[in-house]
């Protein structure tokens, strides 16, 4: 019986399917558990993408890789850099009527520069020093230093707030971040049911162009497969998927597979205080040991770009072209490895002087096939060359509390996902707070810090361009693929902007439904 | 009867303090804390507001204590993930999944006690023999699976029913919800009602061959009457016991069930608070299902003294 | 010929041709269940991989057997903690003193109360899903039932004639209990322990799909099965080889203790 169900169901899967009527005037995406809608707060990635509907910021994303003006109509930067003057658009009004002040702006950023209010875009903006109100549609953002992601990050997540909606401190306003929420978006929050789905209806007080649907819903589906069953049997009509989840979708009519650019690098990385990874001749060895295209084509059926340094290609003119790509060639590996005292023992083990061989614990996080098979296929490879990788899977959560924050790591599989910016002082700096690797090269810091502080774009350039010619001396991660980001989306759907689904969302009310 | 209730109330608290200590122990004796401070970006200080702002940088002994004394004032702690109140965001998926359950022990009641009584009568017979294939097999169909097959086929190949969820957002009509509901209510009821059939199979027999059936169909009684007043009878009890060690069995199974059909129940979130360390949501999570499960068998109790008249002069 | 004993012995020789498979299998059929080939995933049927590699490229006879026998053994292992801890818990609740019965049966019925398959996701969330975890944690969710049976029996039996002679006769408690008792019960415990094993299977199954099983790259029946969902379109008999073994694991499992409750 069971093998008959499971046949039919396969052969029955293999085939799509195709309904008439007219065009849909509802969006219906899918989150995969209750969103706290209240921007600064944002926990979870589910949270960031609905709060990007609901609260914009003062910029947001834009086709090219500068920020455009949202809730501002332009800002001004003191020469020095450390002044910020935004004007902000006049008559725009809250979803609840009341209009929107610079109030707000100066309420959202003391509640992000207090870690205690529970936002988590603290380290977004340590470096901004103090938001003063100059006049009801003028503020004054005064930087400690100056800092050339600021624009990005105020479109990244950074969504505005109302002040007249909190009494007390905003992570209490319990019915405001799970039901009630009230923001400037182009829809807006018209019922929520836990567990459920959340309704946006268009809003007729937008400032921007008037949104084109009537509605955008966010369904709660937990589970991957389910939300691919509800996109086949057209209950959802734009999904992000691993590329592993996407058999199957391709013969469907009613079905378009978008691939984007995304600012992610995958990486093994390694700890680099222990002896064993000190040498940047180690690292360089364990890189070319890597068969990344056999990665890239069989783990992530090639909806990733083939790395070279730390800077992805989604960053455009930031990422550096002309570097030669990382060949997968396990003899320069091997001798890379000879020059740094490693030679292959008895069963082609990898030994040092003292016979003491080449073997470290690597942590990857479970439930991710993708990433469980890309850590299978790198330790594979280090095999060949006579290292011995020992896996661990465990929790996202644990692998992070438990061995990358207290420094307990070997070598783990992980990745950044970073704001539509080049700046990675604090991944790559030396001790610098998201430095897990314990990556530390002198010129790379200070080509970092360039990078960080200069406003003018093209001496940014050459500065990130001349790190990722230091970063391929000097190896701070085992890179293995940028990935791009998946969106399966319902064939009528239009107006989305190339953009990874969080940036895009900022573009809601371009969205619509062409007649089928 | 008033001795009886008192004691059963006390046996059920009793039952709850065992329960909750039990799982505040379990949650903090894993290795780990809070997924919320997994965030690779965090630093220190955030880190440290976070701990704070939860309490859990109190020694353990503080916080079992304050979870107590907060448990008197009926506040149950605040969810770390969500942000809520963790007894109102427990009772506001309560409902759903009781539903679902409900729902489902009543399809599975109304196919298994005819054909569980029907079998039971003719052992051995052709209706007997089939039944029994399809209940061995119903039981050896992992019920995950058994959804994802319906999914495919009646959700995204013949767009019958829907894929998942509790209503279509925005619609509220009961035809509507029971859509919703027919799929994971089948997939629930389908091994219970395997499991309710064999039950009553065995029940049925045994009554039937029993030796005060056979005089009262000799003295004439028609068949109708004998099994109404015999062995149906007599299987009513031990079938409310079947039931009862049923329910914390499916409310428990909802989980997957709820998993797969994106079912907005207790069940998936117990998955997410303890994927996700949120302490106050796993003991508020724990204190309701104890609670639920406590209160159906004493529900249960008083039906047993309905159901047995024998029961009731004891108690 | 006695219909019973056929319905054993077939279910004993399905069970058998499982553990066959999983355990001596691996003697006969050599590839490594690990190993990844990313230049061949989701293959059809070769010479290489008579049952066609997985979604990594792994060879999918190979993962069948390994992680049969992970299944096997997380089942049968379960399920004989399931039905120690259940007949001392049950032993203790019909037992002397009256003050330690009581305290066992009041054990007994509040894990009855529980949810066991709640308290099973918070353990193995908590604790990891290792081999060890695993057996340890469906066995402690699962023995309530066989403690409950083991109480009402020994209850009934504690009745009879020949026990109250044994007691009269001065013989200590535990002793009366494991020489006039159990012997009595074994066709029953029996019955529940293969059952159990059964639900055990299926149990770390359902983990699986949760994500909560058997840790990947090792392989579980349960975790194969549900690392096929996402191929069943190209590649449905990566579904159907674990759905098929669970299936017949469950069903051999389940006959057998039927002909043991028939037995007894």
């Amino acid at each position: 019986m069971s093998r008959r169900i499971l046949l039919a169901a396969a052969l029955l899967s293999l085939a799509g399917c195709r309904r008439s009527g007219p065009p849909s005037d509802t969006l219906r995406l899918a989150l995969i558990n209750d969103p706290v809608m209240n921007a600064p707060l944002s926990p979870d990635i589910g949270s960031v993408l609905i709060n990007k509907v609901i609260f914009p910021g003062l910029m947001r994303p834009s086709d090219s890789i500068t920020p455009e003006p949202d809730l501002a109509t332009g800002y001004r930067i003191s020469p020095d850099g450390r002044r910020y003057t935004f004007t902000l658009r006049s008559g725009v009004v809250w979803h609840d009527g009341k209009p929107f002040t610079a109030t707000d702006v100066k309420f959202t950023f003391d509640r992000i520069l207090d870690p205690k209010s529970g936002t988590l875009q603290w380290s977004d903006f340590s470096v901004v020093d103090s938001v003063t109100i100059a006049d009801p549609l003028t503020v004054d953002f005064w930087l400690k230093s100056p800092f050339a992601p600021f624009l990005t990050l105020l479109g990244h997540n950074a969504g505005i707030i109302p002040a007249h909606a909190f009494t007390g401190p905003i992570a209490d306003q319990v019915d405001f971040n799970r039901s009630h929420p009230v923001g400037t978006g182009p829809y807006q929050v018209t019922e929520s049911v836990p567990g459920s789905y959340i309704v946006l209806t268009a809003n007729p007080k937008y400032y921007g162009a008037p949104p084109r649907l009537s509605r955008i819903v966010f369904k709660i589906v937990p589970d991957v497969n389910a939300q691919v069953a509800q996109l086949r049997a057209g209950e959802l009509d734009l999904v992000t998927l691993e590329p592993a989840n996407l058999r199957g979708l391709a013969d469907d009519p009613d079905l378009r597979i978008d691939q984007v650019t995304v600012p992610q690098h995958y990486y093994v990385g390694f700890n680099q205080s222990l002896p064993l990874f000190k040498s940047p001749l180690v690292r360089r060895a364990l890189t070319l040991a890597v068969n990344r295209q056999a990665i890239i084509d069989g783990v992530m059926r090639g909806y990733a770009d083939y790395p070279q340094g730390t800077i992805p290609v989604a960053l455009r003119e930031y990422y550096a072209d002309g570097l030669p790509t990382i060949p997968y060639d396990t003899t320069a590996a091997l001798a890379l490895l000879a020059q740094a005292g490693w030679h292959r023992g008895p069963g082609a083990v990898l030994t040092d002087a003292g016979g003491r061989p080449f073997q470290f614990t690597m942590l990857v996080d479970k439930g991710n096939p993708s990433r469980e098979q890309a850590a299978v296929a790198v330790q594979q490879d280090f095999k060949r060359i006579g290292v011995t990788a020992q896996i661990k899977t465990m929790e996202f959560a644990s692998l992070v509390r438990d061995y990358v924050t207290p420094r307990r790591h070997e070598a783990y599989l992980i990745w950044w996902n970073t704001p539509l910016d080049p700046d990675q002082f604090s991944y790559y700096g030396t001790g610098q707070s998201n430095n897990d690797v314990l990556y530390s090269n002198r010129t790379a810091d200070s080509l970092l810090a360039v990078g960080r502080a200069t406003l003018d774009p093209a001496r940014r350039r050459a500065a990130y361009l001349a790190f990722q010619a230091v970063e391929a001396e000097d190896p701070p991660v085992l890179l293995l693929y940028y990935p791009r980001e998946v969106q399966v989306r319902r064939a009528q759907l239009m107006g989305l902007p190339a953009l990874g689904i969080r940036d895009a969302l900022r573009h809601a009310e371009k969205l619509y439904f062409r007649a089928r | 009867m008033a001795g009886f209730l008192v004691r059963r109330v006390l046996q059920g608290l009793l039952v709850l303090w065992l329960v909750t200590t039990a799982t505040f122990l379990l949650i903090h004796a894993a290795p780990g804390g809070p997924a919320v401070l997994a965030d690779p970006k965090l630093s220190a200080v955030e880190r440290q507001a976070i701990e704070a702002r939860l309490g859990i940088d109190q020694p353990l002994a503080t916080q079992y204590l304050r979870w107590h004394a907060r448990l008197l004032e009926g506040d149950l702690g605040r969810s770390f993930l969500y942000q809520t109140p963790t007894l109102s965001t427990v009772l506001t998926r309560l409902p759903n999944t009781l539903a679902l359950v409900a729902a489902s022990l009543l399809l599975s009641l109304v196919i298994a006690v005819p054909l569980g009584v029907a079998v039971g009568l003719a052992p051995g017979g052709r209706l007997d023999r089939t039944v029994g294939v399809i209940n061995f097999t119903s039981l050896a169909i992992p019920p995950f699976w058994f959804g994802i097959v319906a999914i495919l086929l009646v959700a995204a190949r013949w767009h019958l029913l829907p894929a998942g969820g509790m209503v279509t957002p925005g619609q509220h009509d009961l035809g509507d919800r029971l859509a919703h509901l027919a799929l994971p209510m089948a997939v629930l009821a389908l091994p219970l009602s395997a499991e309710l059939i064999r039950f009553l199979r065995a029940a049925v027999t045994g009554t039937a061959a029993a030796s005060h059936v056979r005089p009262a169909a000799a003295r004439g009684l028609t068949r109708g009457a004998v099994l109404r007043r015999h062995v149906l009878r007599n299987t009513l009890v031990p079938l409310l016991t079947v039931l009862g060690l049923q329910i914390p069995m499916l409310v428990g199974g909802a989980a997957v069930t709820e998993t797969v059909f994106a079912w907005p129940g207790m069940g998936r979130l117990s998955v997410e608070a303890a994927l996700g360390r949120d302490y106050p949501l796993v003991m508020a999570i724990a204190l309701v299902v104890a609670a639920t499960v406590v209160t159906a068998n004493f529900l249960l109790d008083l039906a047993y003294g309905w159901a047995d008249p024998r029961i009731r002069s004891q108690a | 010929m006695n219909p019973g004993r056929h319905a054993y012995h077939r279910a004993a020789a399905g069970i058998a041709a499982l553990a066959l498979f999983a355990f001596l299998g691996p003697l006969l059929y050599r590839a490594d269940p690990t190993l990844v080939d990313l230049a061949h995933t989701t293959a059809a049927m070769s010479w290489a991989h008579p049952l066609g590699t997985d979604e990594s490229g792994r060879d999918v006879l190979a993962r069948l057997m390994s992680g049969g026998r992970v299944s096997l053994i997380v089942g049968w292992s379960a399920g004989l903690v399931a039905l120690v801890v259940g007949t001392l818990a049950g032993a203790l609740a019909a037992s002397r003193p009256r003050w330690l019965a009581a305290t066992a049966s009041r054990l007994l019925d509040a894990a009855l109360a529980v949810p066991a398959f709640f308290v099973l996701l918070v353990i193995v969330t908590l604790f990891g899903a290792g081999t060890g975890t695993l057996i340890v944690a469906i066995g402690a969710t699962a023995w309530m039932g066989i403690g409950r049976l083991v109480r009402a029996e020994t209850l009934t039996l504690r009745e009879r004639d020949y026990v109250a002679v044994a007691v009269a006769l001065g013989e200590s408690r535990p002793r009366l209990f494991l020489r006039h008792v159990l012997p009595h019960l074994v066709p029953t415990l029996t019955a529940a322990a293969t059952v159990g094993v059964a639900q055990a299977v299926l149990t770390e199954s359902a983990l699986s799909f949760l994500g909560l099983g058997v840790e990947p790259p090792q392989a579980s029946w349960g975790n194969m099965l549900t690392g096929a969902q996402q191929n069943l379109g190209a590649a449905p008999w990566l579904a159907l080889y674990p759905g098929i073994l669970i299936v017949a694991t469950v069903l051999a499992c389940n006959a057998l203790s039927e002909a043991f409750r028939r037995r007894a």
